[in-house]
């Protein structure tokens, strides 16, 4: 049976901004049809739409011709919308069974059998005993799918699925829902990421800034095409040079062991590695894979053995972030608004976060607010933060022009060594590529980088050597052209 | 059509627009429930807030309640700046007192100018003691420094009424529960005959510059509003966020237990059970009205001292409860939060059409 689903004219305003703007599109089933867009473009907004989460200002949905009422997220499920979130909404602590049950009335015997029949047709292998938490992303995502299949729907919502999935994951998740398609479910897949649509869908709907910009077949289009639609201008891409390679050592992690007492936290065991002068090094990773913690001992904010890391010949494991600075290292941490800035306070106050003690930002335990407000004068004019006022509170600034404000704040003591876990999170495709221009040039100038990402795309465009971070372990250094996504996919997944 | 726009940002003026609007919606309800009660209420009004500081005595004991509030609030204004929510000062305010009371007995019937100083410096070491158990408590712990704070309140007050019915009661004071009376070189000297106003004032002055001083002039100021902000910012910034917080609590405490030496070596002279009208707790409102700025609070303390005073006019001579006077204080707050909306949204008339 073909199920056909119908937006038509749907608006949706929120204080300060339009998020939908008269949408009207149509999806038939048989098809995988990608919205694509920015953050912020509205695509999460007429998703929550069709789920019943939001309710539109204007506008109506149809299916199969009925005019849908979706006052709740309960009516979408009634009319057989199913939605896999991008945030996992599952009970860690219960079991994968349990969690399958929880919204349903019918026995638990049949349940069971329903599920090993979706499990057995999909070629799922889960336990159904085992509580949540031991799964992987993966798993957990499949739960979330079947939990959505036990109620045959007719149309399947996926909200960026992949941000957590592996290489591997990901290509399994593509063939199921290839499958799902050919048995007339209908499929609508919410994404930023360019080359899954290309992969993946076989129309494509390009939101931005709360408008529709086009519908389109995949085939007719190319990822630069895609990727001009949604941001909306030429972009040139990128390529980094290949870095002259220097055998001058900046800096070497020899036995570098992190025990926490935090159980949520990863231990880190035997971390070795170095870097030369004018090199990006680039660590790869699974999110929650000890990056975080990696981080954090690099920056000083956890206090290692002194001789665990050696910058500039000098033992500075046991120093503070702020002693640290003084030996020309930077850091940008992966919170933008919780840790890397303070979003209540103005951006002059945020630049003077990383204070050292040439920057005379304080003199005798007093603030030199004229030095600071010209440092933050010159930031946000040598890096494009796109204000002029400096006592603007850095809440008010997007995403990618914080980020430049913080990666800017970084560079005015133009450290040897930049540390950064995951600088382009969450911004938009031009914001990333002026991060990464900066990033380039950065080792142009004979400085080195210490790029933590989960972002595999961007690892392999930056980095001269990668290794993978797993369970708190390093994999062996590899040189990035030795390397293809698929690798480093398969060393996420923790094997060798 | 009434619409509501959310602001880019804040504007400078509506943020000391607010509280002014606030007091203004204060009295125009004010004036409407003395109209429900039956009285006239621009003749009520006029009661509450002019008649009771239209003379002399009337304007020093305007000051009198001032001074309490206004040097509490500048210390909660450390903490509350710095995202610490300590609620607990009427304890802090109780403890001090407790102290420099203590300390003040001690030199009974004795006289020295060194006396007066040592007992002040009790009272502030005394708050600051007590603020630290939820500051170490929060620090160390993660326990919620809202709940902790104001319990200790009733524990400081039950101390405080144990100390004079039991130990500090005065042993020819027929058992009426009050200490001995200090020496006059424990007590803050007055400022002019016939008046009650005090040398505490100057305290209270002091603690503003200060306070204006430190918290928008020094590295130690901004280390403290960061790391109330984020502990994790605070951490990789490379400051000791722990100690920022237990610092704050410490101010906001020596300056509670300085506002109970005044109440007790002022007028009074002795340690008795009903130190404070709930000081501690009102000058919370005072923080916030006077948007935890020194000099809006040097403002914000003086209209909700009026409150006070008014409160007891209204009772002598309208028979009205001087409970009104907490009626008063809170609808100060209720329309200083909801008038906050503002400071986000503002308001747009446009035209019926489309």
């Amino acid at each position: 049976m073909n199920t056909n689903l119908k937006i038509s004219n749907v608006t949706k305003i929120y204080p300060g901004c339009v998020a939908n703007d008269n949408i009207s599109l149509e999806f038939n089933s048989g098809k995988i049809y990608a919205l694509l867009g920015e953050n912020g473009a509205g695509k999460s907004t007429l998703v929550k739409i069709l789920s019943g989460v939001i309710i539109p200002d204007e506008g109506k949905i149809y299916l199969n011709e009925n005019n849908l009422k979706l006052n709740s997220p309960l009516d979408a499920k009634k009319n057989e919308i199913g939605m896999v979130f991008q945030h996992f909404n599952l009970f860690e602590t219960l079991s994968v069974f349990e969690n399958l049950i929880i919204d349903s009335d019918e026995q638990r015997e049949s349940v069971r059998e329903k599920i090993d029949a979706i499990m057995k047709k999909y070629n799922f292998s889960i336990d159904l005993d085992i509580p949540v938490l031991n799964l992987s992303a993966g798993q957990k995502q499949k739960v979330e799918i079947i939990r959505c299949l036990l109620r045959s729907p007719k149309v399947l919502i996926m909200d960026e699925p992949t941000s957590v999935l592996t290489e591997q994951e990901t290509s399994e998740l593509f063939l199921s829902l290839k499958k799902f398609s050919e048995e007339g479910i209908l499929i609508i897949y919410i994404t930023h990421k360019l080359k899954e649509v290309m992969r993946l869908c076989d129309e494509v709907a390009v939101m931005r800034r709360g408008k529709l910009v086009s519908v389109s077949e995949i085939k007719n289009e190319n990822i630069e095409s895609l990727a001009n639609k949604m941001v909306g201008q030429n972009l040139k891409t990128i390529k980094k040079k290949k870095a002259k390679t220097s055998s001058d050592q900046l800096i070497k992690i020899t036995n570098l062991n992190f025990t926490s007492e935090d159980p949520f936290e990863t231990n880190l065991t035997e971390i070795n590695f170095s870097v030369n002068r004018g090199e990006c090094l680039g660590i790869a990773g699974i999110s929650g894979n000890g990056q975080s913690e990696l981080f954090q001992v690099l920056s000083g904010e956890i206090i290692s053995e002194k001789n665990s890391i050696e910058f500039n010949n000098n033992y500075i494991g046991d120093l503070s972030p702020q002693e640290r600075r003084e030996y020309l290292m930077a850091f940008s941490p992966e919170d933008r608004l919780e840790q890397a800035a303070i979003p209540q306070m103005k951006i002059f106050e945020n630049v003077a976060l990383n204070n050292f003690k040439s920057s005379n930002f304080f003199n005798n335990g007093l603030i030199n607010e004229n030095k600071i407000k010209e440092h933050s004068k010159k930031i946000i004019s040598d890096f494009n933060v796109n204000t002029d006022n400096i006592e603007l509170k850095s809440q008010f600034l997007s995403g990618g022009n914080l980020q430049k404000l913080i990666i800017g704040r970084e560079l005015i003591t133009s450290p040897d060594l930049l540390i950064c876990f995951n600088p382009t999170w969450g911004l938009d495709v031009g914001a990333i590529n002026y991060i990464h221009e900066t990033l380039i040039k950065i080792n142009e100038q004979n400085k080195s980088i210490i790029l933590i990402s989960t972002d595999t795309d961007e690892l392999l465009k930056l980095s001269d050597k990668i290794s993978v971070i797993h369970k708190g372990k390093l994999s062996k250094i590899m040189n990035s052209e030795e390397v293809t996504s698929e690798k480093l996919g398969i060393l996420m997944g923790g094997a060798n | 059509m009434i619409k509501i726009v959310k602001r880019d940002q804040p504007s400078r003026a509506i943020f000391f627009f607010t509280p002014v609007l606030a007091i203004f919606l204060t009295l125009v309800a004010g004036g409407l429930i003395f109209f429900i009660l039956g009285f006239k209420p621009f003749e009520a009004l006029k009661f509450f807030f002019i008649v009771p500081i239209a003379d002399k005595y009337g304007f020093s004991e305007l000051l009198l309640k001032a001074t309490p509030l206004c040097l509490i609030a500048i210390g909660l204004s450390f903490c509350f700046k710095s995202n610490n929510w300590n609620i607990g000062a009427e304890g802090q305010l109780t403890f001090g007192a407790i102290v420099s009371g203590g300390v003040a007995l001690l030199f009974y019937e004795q006289e020295g100018f060194y006396i007066l100083p040592t007992v002040i410096l009790a009272g502030a070491i005394g708050g600051m003691l007590y603020a630290s158990i939820p500051a170490i408590l929060k620090t160390y712990f993660n326990t919620n420094e809202i709940l902790v704070s104001l319990m200790l309140v009733y524990v400081s007050k039950l101390i405080l009424d144990y100390l004079v019915v039991g130990p500090w009661s005065n042993p020819e004071g027929f058992n009426f529960p009050e200490t001995r009376q200090f020496s006059d070189s424990a007590k803050l000297p007055l400022l002019f005959e016939g008046l009650r106003i005090h040398a505490g004032i100057f305290l209270a002055l002091a603690a503003v510059v200060i306070s204006w001083f430190v918290f928008y002039k020094t590295y130690l100021g901004f280390q403290m509003k960061v790391s109330g902000f984020s502990l994790k910012t605070a951490k990789y910034a490379g400051y000791k966020g722990k100690k920022m917080i237990i610092l704050v609590f410490l101010i906001s405490g020596a300056c509670a237990g300085l506002a109970g030496v005044g109440e007790i070596t002022g007028p009074i002279g002795q340690l008795h059970r009903e130190i404070s009208p709930d000081y501690g707790f009102t000058a919370i409102i005072v923080a916030f009205l006077g948007r935890l700025h020194p000099v809006g609070i040097i403002f914000a303390s003086l209209v909700v001292a009026i409150t006070y005073l008014g409160a007891e006019t209204a009772q002598i001579f309208m028979q009205i409860p001087k409970y009104t006077g907490q009626v008063f204080q809170g609808m100060i707050l209720f329309f200083l939060l909801a008038s906050d909306y503002l400071l986000f949204f503002k308001i747009k008339f446009i035209g019926l059409k489309k």
